[in-house]
């Protein structure tokens, strides 16, 4: 795993900001979807809205879109406040979760609909949807109907349709949930190639955390309706702001705990380090990610003030082919472990007394609990 | 294991069964239409073809006299154009009411469809005759319309809304409606409300977006409905009877005239196998456009 020494923080464009959230908010009746948003996107940036399900990255993004109001604040691109404008007047591309292609139209018709929209010449309307289709790999696959496509074809015709229309701002809306696993791989890949050929500013929801992280410049975390956390994926994933960001984005142990001294703290019997830690006496919760935790036979360490080590036994072991998956018992609680699998060693079993190490700076404090 | 599961099982393992249970399961209603539907079409075609004596009488005998009668006669020529061209504007002017209905109703929240399904089609628990009688009251010189239009200064002569075609069209129209949004709506599965705003952020204003996505998509629906109501519309009676005051001539009710009031069965028969033929027609031109659709 990379350290944050060696990680390359992933530049922000420089420049005017393309498309600004000011104190954005949709209220239904008296429910708050969205909360006094407020949101900076610099031309050609990827952005992701990453959350859970019912935390209103998607109205957020339908506010953008136009096909919902906003209740409150304002949505400005460039410097034109379009927050009332309508949807067929933002000439923003737009691609749903479920494509939404016309069934009743070919592929071509499909990518061609919105440049009839803007009257742009017969034989321009041909030379671009062509050039689109073939910027997706569907260059053979015009005639047909979206019926007759595969899911990530269907995918690729509704990337290639929005983007036809040279939008200024490319929206998507969880665009690869309905593919399996291998294909949204492939599609990861191949909308962020295109995104950055084209430069274009992009807004991307999501609720996969891996998408967030591997696709996009930036990620807007946000929960309950409030944008939590923004950064560069290694901030979000490194430095989460609250628990709820380091347990949404990957996987941790939570542990229950309070702070002994500065960089101190006491969970159980057990006291260990952490890079930073809120004042003396607070009530915390403690957050290690099992991948960067060490599992190794029991011997001595040399103290290091940098280093937890906590004696473990192992209560399950669990082979899932590139990686190691171990419950260790640790007294207060069960520590969840992952190790890279290889060749060599045996791995340990159940009732194996272990020693557990891991970094202070892994060690992710944070005020709260009891 | 017992009896009854062993002869499931026994048959189960003939390959034949399957079908035979099919056919054992259709053979009530085969029966129930041979006797109630086949037989009188049979009937009806063969009585087409007997020969009318003056004076109501019958004579059994195998000729086209009818047919020919009905095809070199302008009147009853005209009557098949009249009729067909008021059963299009009827469905034409119910497809317009309905169609608006219809998508409000698909487009309401669930727990709303329901309730408005079933107020617009509870018209249908009141009889067409009853609801023409209704449209006799509203439509009447006397009536809710021409009183009001009289109170209100805007005529001093009562408008003619009833004994003509107005009356039996708009009475029609009204009476064929709940059939209509049925159809529409059992027909607007593939309309999705992600397409309008997929057409939307392409660019396309409302109305566009209604023309160009949402009417096609809809086709299915409104060419159910049309079938449905031009059939209906058609082969009505008693509206076109009571609305039209005996002024409006149509197939239908030229065909009770000959059956009922001159007693020329074949002639009443020949007129019937005549509509039928027009049913058969429309029903090509449906299926045409449902074909065309795939």
């Amino acid at each position: 795993m990379a350290s944050p020494d060696s990680a390359t923080l992933p530049a922000k464009p420089a420049g005017t900001p393309h498309l600004v959230l000011e104190g954005l908010g949709k209220h239904y009746g008296g429910v708050a979807a969205v909360e006094s948003l407020d949101l900076s996107v610099q031309q050609g940036e990827f952005i992701a809205l990453l959350g859970p399900s019912g935390c209103g990255k998607t109205t957020t993004l339908r506010m953008i879109a136009g096909l919902v109001d906003a209740t409150a604040g304002r949505i400005v691109v460039g410097a034109n406040d379009i927050t009332y404008l309508p949807p067929y007047r933002r000439d923003f591309g737009l691609v749903f979760q479920n494509y939404a292609l016309f069934p009743h139209m070919t592929v071509d018709q499909n990518v061609a609909f919105g440049l009839e929209m803007r009257r742009v010449p017969r034989d321009e309307v041909r030379r671009r949807v062509g050039q689109a289709l073939e910027l997706v790999r569907l260059a053979d696959y015009g005639a047909r109907r979206p019926r007759e496509l595969s899911g990530g074809q269907q995918q690729r015709v509704a990337l290639a349709r929005a983007l036809v229309i040279r939008p200024s701002i490319l929206l998507l809306d969880e665009p690869l949930s309905n593919l399996d696993a291998k294909l949204r791989e492939e599609m990861r890949t191949e909308i962020q190639d295109i995104q950055r050929r084209l430069g274009i500013t992009t807004i991307f929801v999501t609720h996969d955390q891996i998408e967030a992280l591997s696709m996009c410049d930036r990620v807007a975390v946000m929960q309950a309706g409030r944008l939590v956390q923004l950064g560069t994926p290694f901030d979000i994933y490194e430095r989460p702001r609250n628990p709820f960001i380091a347990d949404f984005v990957g996987r941790t142990n939570t542990l229950r705990g309070k702070v002994k001294a500065s960089g101190s703290v006491e969970v159980g019997p057990l006291t260990m380090s952490a890079a930073e830690s809120p004042g003396r006496g607070e009530a915390v919760l403690v957050m290690i990610r099992p991948h960067r935790i060490t599992i190794r036979a029991p011997r001595s360490s040399e103290v290091d003030a940098q280093l937890n080590v906590v004696a473990g036994r192992v209560t399950r072991t669990m082979y899932v082919g590139d990686i190691l998956q171990y419950d260790v018992d640790i007294g207060p609680s069960i520590l969840h472990v992952e190790q890279p699998t290889a060749a060599g060693p045996q791995p340990f079993g159940r009732g194996d007394d272990v020693q557990l190490e891991w970094s202070a700076r892994d060690t992710l404090v944070f005020r709260g609990g009891p | 294991m017992t009896a009854a599961a062993q002869a499931i099982v026994r048959i189960g393992e003939s390959p034949r069964t399957p079908v035979s249970i099919a056919l054992l399961l259709l053979l009530p209603i085969t029966l129930v239409d041979a006797v109630g539907f086949l037989a009188p079409i049979a009937y009806l075609l063969r009585m087409s073809f007997n020969e009318a004596t003056g004076g109501g009488g019958l004579r059994e005998t195998f000729t086209g006299q009818s047919y020919v009668a009905f095809l070199t006669d302008p009147f009853y020529l005209g009557l098949v154009g009249n009729s067909v061209a008021m059963s299009l504007l009827i469905t034409g002017l119910t497809l317009l009411a309905s169609y608006p209905i219809a998508l409000f109703i698909y487009r309401a929240p669930a727990h709303w469809k329901s309730v408005l399904t079933i107020v617009c089609i509870s018209p249908l628990l009141v009889s067409a005759v009853v609801r023409t009688y209704g449209w006799m009251l509203i439509l009447g010189d006397q009536g809710l319309i021409n009183a009001t239009l009289r109170g209100l200064g805007i005529v001093s002569q009562p408008l003619r809304l009833i004994n003509n075609a107005t009356g039996v069209v708009i009475g029609l129209t009204e009476i064929l409606m709940p059939y209509m949004i049925l159809a529409l709506l059992a027909g607007f599965g593939r309309l999705d409300r992600s397409y309008e705003e997929a057409a939307q952020s392409l660019g396309a204003p409302p109305f566009t977006t209604f023309r160009r996505v949402i009417v096609p998509l809809t086709v299915p629906g409104v060419a159910l409905g049309c079938l449905l109501c031009f059939v209906l519309a058609i082969s009505s009676f008693i509206t076109p009877k009571l609305l039209g005051g005996g002024r409006v001539f149509l197939l239908a009710t030229e065909i009770y005239d000959q059956a009922i009031v001159i007693l020329n069965w074949p002639l009443a028969a020949t007129m019937s196998i005549i509509v039928l033929m027009v049913f058969g027609l429309a029903l090509v031109v449906y299926g045409r456009i449902v074909r065309a659709l795939d």
